[in-house]
């Protein structure tokens, strides 16, 4: 699955971008899938191989039974030692069954022997085939010669012998060297005894012999060789390649240490498993023996170690004992000396086996008793019974030696096994890396949100701070405005002698109050306010013998602010007190609606009416002229309609959302 | 023959109350006191028929005297008379027990009908102070508001409420008589009944609260 564009993704509901968890999580599903393109890659030709391999022989072997011309297998031959050029003829030469293991007939020989067989080659030179000779197995190295001619050589017979334990030999058998009648192969094998070597697999021996058809063998040859040699190599390639990236992701991370340990077996193993398919190793024999087995020492540590960290115990006493065991199986073997390497060799195998075995059954039973889910059981426990069969199998073949085909799957069970875990811990760690991430983007989350919380409530409580300084203030110039300049305008309303004075004290001691109201007052819902302006305004015409007529409609919902509402009192204070003064009226009638967001209030009196003169002989700051002003400076305006006979009618106009700022 | 106390620390202005007074009630006998101290002790010693209590004194707030009458003389009708308007102002002087508010700098004629008003048993109402009313009450009956045990379940009648509806709308007594079919003398109960239903709740409330405090003795 392709990893989704950035800006295409549908982002979770934060202000942070998960861009950084979201590469790092395409980075390991892109790693992850380049190690399974690239372990596809190694195996592919292995595969491609095999299958091209099947292909071919699957409709060859029916082609032979049709043809019925089978090819001769050979089961015995004449057996003689010798390092001369051709089959020595001194007499020494004896029959031997074939496949001969040097272990069982002769055992101890370590050097070449010579094998003679003959055959008959009538039939099919008649009919123009070529012939050819299958070698299924001959250790160490080997030579053909068809008649006394050399016809295969498998590499270096006498200083380093090519290892061609594990390749299958095809000898061609030129038409022009085969005599009519009969026809003699002589094969010079070299190989090492059984003590000198490992394992059973590189003991000195030849299998048994196949002449027929160059095509129907070629066909054998060739899918023994894909079996024996190139799927072993494909595996040591996938190996190494997985080795290395495990063991630098553990590496890396010390908390996945069983990675590193992974990565160790695995590379130990490709190297291990070079052995069936490295035909010319840079060392000596004895020396490349050396090194195989101790290299065993280095995977069982690996290995353990690997087992229980994965399972996440820690066995501090082997972290001292497996380094100590490793060292010591050089020793022991250097200490053996070449001509014990086998069963010292196999002893170690042995016990190798058993402590991985047995740290295998410790993962186990660790991880059966704290994992959650079945599922997560149950693929270790498949892995490691699938890698003690193949270790049985392999065990029984050792001591049998016997080769069957079990025994050859068997050995490539491990590294399949290995590849497999490997792709496992791939998704393990991806998975957690994931998780991880996920719960760090949270916790980014969660401490942006804590920290926008702590930013806006501090932000509030500043706020609150300052309104309540403000506030404070504000009653304070209040309280001095009331203590001092009232106590004292309200003397000179109380002591004055003119009418004149104390009224215009009152009136300043009423606009003093005001205007505190305005500085101080929060702001006021509108039906307060015009309960408030009834209440006064009806009240003082009633007192001055006006009939007065209110109407306005109830529970308004909307707000006016201080400033609005103390100008809105000032002009109808105003409006009452000129019509109480000025316009002779009996009747008032006041009407107050909301049309359009705006507040509209109309009074309406049946007095005389305002003449001009009338207007500009009153005082300053009363009159028309100052109810207008006030109205513009709260954003709306104040009509006057007025003539003799006509009354007055006073509108004035408010814009709401306006005067509630 | 009343006895009147006369709380107010400006002298011109605790003449021109002397005069007012004088020619309210006639021949009434005044005590004067520019200090909420000497008023206490006054109140502790004597028995008057009416006070007129201001508000803002050097020593102090007249709300200390008219809850001391409330205390010792509960028949004495307390008037506040100040400078403020503002319900911030009345509202605590209302609960502490005052029997209604004079506005000092109204004209003599308005305030010699206030006073008699008062005497007769009418205290005014404002829509503020109406508006302010009902929000304590409303406060008081939410269940959270008192534990059960405590107070005496003083809560406003229908009536009562109806008539502080119309009066934080505007109207006035007569008016609100004439809406309700009652008498003007009827409205004037409710709302002394108002009043002393306030005076009661906000101290029993400040007596719990001192309870609590500690305080009671």
């Amino acid at each position: 699955m392709p990893c989704p564009r950035l800006h295409q993704a549908p982002l979770p509901p934060t202000r942070l971008s998960p861009r950084s968890s979201r590469s790092l999580r395409c980075a390991v599903r892109r790693a992850a899938t380049a190690l399974g393109f690239a372990c596809a890659l190694a195996l592919l030709p292995g595969l491609g191989t095999v299958a091209q391999a099947l292909a071919d022989s699957a409709p060859a072997a029916p082609a032979a039974a049709t043809q019925a011309a089978p090819t001769a297998v050979v089961r015995g031959a004449l057996v003689a030692p010798g390092d001369g050029p051709a089959f020595p003829n001194d007499g020494s030469a004896q029959p031997v069954a074939l496949p001969d293991d040097w272990a069982v007939t002769r055992p101890g020989f370590g050097g070449t022997l010579w094998y003679r067989i003959g055959f008959n080659a009538t039939g099919p030179i008649a009919r123009g085939d070529l012939l050819a000779l299958y070698i299924a197995r001959a250790c160490t190295n080997l030579e053909v010669h068809l008649n006394g001619q050399l016809v295969l050589r498998g590499g270096d017979m006498e200083t380093r012998l090519t290892q061609n334990c594990n390749h299958p030999q095809l000898a061609p058998l030129p038409t022009a060297l085969i005599q009519p009648g009969p026809n003699v192969i002589d094969i010079r094998v070299a190989g090492f005894p059984l003590n000198k070597v490992g394992s059973r697999l590189r003991g000195g021996g030849l299998s048994a012999l196949e002449v027929g058809p160059q095509s129907l063998l070629a066909a054998k040859h060739a899918q023994q060789t894909v079996l024996n040699v190139a799927v072993p190599q494909a595996l040591s390639a996938t190996l190494a390649l997985m080795g290395g990236f495990m063991f630098v992701l553990g590496f890396i991370n010390r908390r996945e240490s069983h990675l590193a340990y992974f990565g160790a077996l695995s590379i130990g193993w490709a190297i291990v498993d070079a052995r069936l398919w490295l035909r010319e190793p840079p060392f000596s024999h004895a020396l490349a023996e050396f090194l195989l087995c101790s290299l065993l020492g280095l995977i069982a540590w690996a290995a353990v170690q690997f087992l229980l960290r994965y399972a996440q115990l820690r066995m501090r006493w082997l972290d001292i004992a497996l380094p100590l065991q490793a060292a010591v199986l050089p020793l022991s073997l250097v200490v053996a000396g070449p001509a014990q390497l086998y069963p010292v060799a196999s002893f170690w195998y042995m016990l190798l086996s058993l402590q991985v075995l047995a740290a295998g059954a410790v993962h186990l039973r660790h991880q059966w008793a704290t994992s959650a889910s079945a599922a997560s059981r149950w693929p270790m426990a498949l892995l490691l019974s699938a890698v003690a069969v193949a270790g049985v199998i392999e065990f029984l073949a050792q001591w049998s030696g016997q080769r069957p085909l079990a025994a050859h799957i068997a050995q490539l069970v491990v590294p399949v096994m290995v590849v497999l875990l490997g792709l496992r811990l791939v998704q393990q760690h991806g998975r957690a890396l994931q998780s991880s991430e996920d719960s760090r983007v949270q916790l980014q989350h969660r401490v942006r949100e804590a920290t926008a919380e702590i930013e806006s409530n501090y932000r509030q409580m500043s706020e609150l701070k300052v309104e309540q300084v403000t506030e404070r203030e504000r009653k304070r110039i209040a309280a001095d405005l009331h203590d001092d300049l009232g106590a004292k305008l309200l003397t000179i309303v109380h002591t004055s002698e003119s009418e004149r004075i104390s009224t215009l004290a009152r009136e300043a001691l009423e606009e003093m109050r005001l205007s505190v109201r305005g500085l101080t007052g929060k702001p006021v819902r509108l039906a307060d306010a015009l309960g408030d302006w009834r209440a006064e305004v009806v009240s003082r015409l009633a007192q001055a013998g006006i009939e007065g007529e209110w109407d306005a409609p109830e529970d308004l919902p909307q707000t006016l602010s201080a400033r609005a509402y103390v100008q809105t009192t000032r002009i109808l204070r105003e409006a009452t007190s000129n019509i109480i003064k000025h316009s002779g009226a009996t009747h008032c009638s006041m009407r107050c609606t909301i049309a359009d967001g705006d507040f509209q209030f109309v009074v309406q009196d049946n007095g005389d009416g305002i003449s001009p003169e009338l207007d500009g002989r009153l005082d300053r700051g009363h009159g028309m002229a100052s109810m207008k002003h006030r109205a513009k400076q709260l954003q709306g305006q104040c009509l006057v309609e007025s003539g003799p006979g006509y009354g007055t009618v006073i509108r004035l106009t408010l814009p709401l959302d306006r005067a509630t700022e | 023959m009343k006895t009147i106390l006369l709380l107010e620390d400006l002298p011109e202005i605790r003449a021109w109350l002397r005069k007012l007074v004088l020619q309210v009630f006639p021949g009434s006998h005044i005590s004067e006191s520019a200090r909420v101290q000497d008023a206490i002790e006054l109140a502790a010693a004597v028995r008057f028929d009416l006070a007129l209590i201001d508000l803002g004194l050097p020593d102090g707030s007249g709300v200390a005297v008219v809850t001391k009458l409330r205390d010792v003389q509960p028949d004495t009708q307390s008037v506040v008379v100040t400078i403020h308007d503002d319900d911030e102002h009345l509202f605590p002087a209302l609960q502490a027990g005052a029997f209604g508010y004079i506005l000092k700098e109204q004209p003599r004629e308005l305030i010699t009908e206030q006073l008699q008003r008062i005497s007769q048993g009418e205290p005014p109402l404002s829509p503020s102070i109406a508006r302010r009313v009902m929000a304590y009450f409303t406060a008081k009956s939410k269940p959270q508001a008192v534990p059960a045990n405590a107070l005496p379940n003083v809560s406003l009648t229908d009536r009562e409420s109806e008539v502080l509806l119309r009066v934080a709308k505007g109207y006035t007594l007569p008016e609100i008589g004439v809406q309700l079919g009652l008498s003007r003398h009827t409205i004037a109960d409710y709302v002394k009944q108002i009043y002393r239903k306030l005076n009661v709740s906000s101290r029993a409330e400040a007596a719990l609260e001192a309870q609590r405090l500690g305080l009671f003795r």
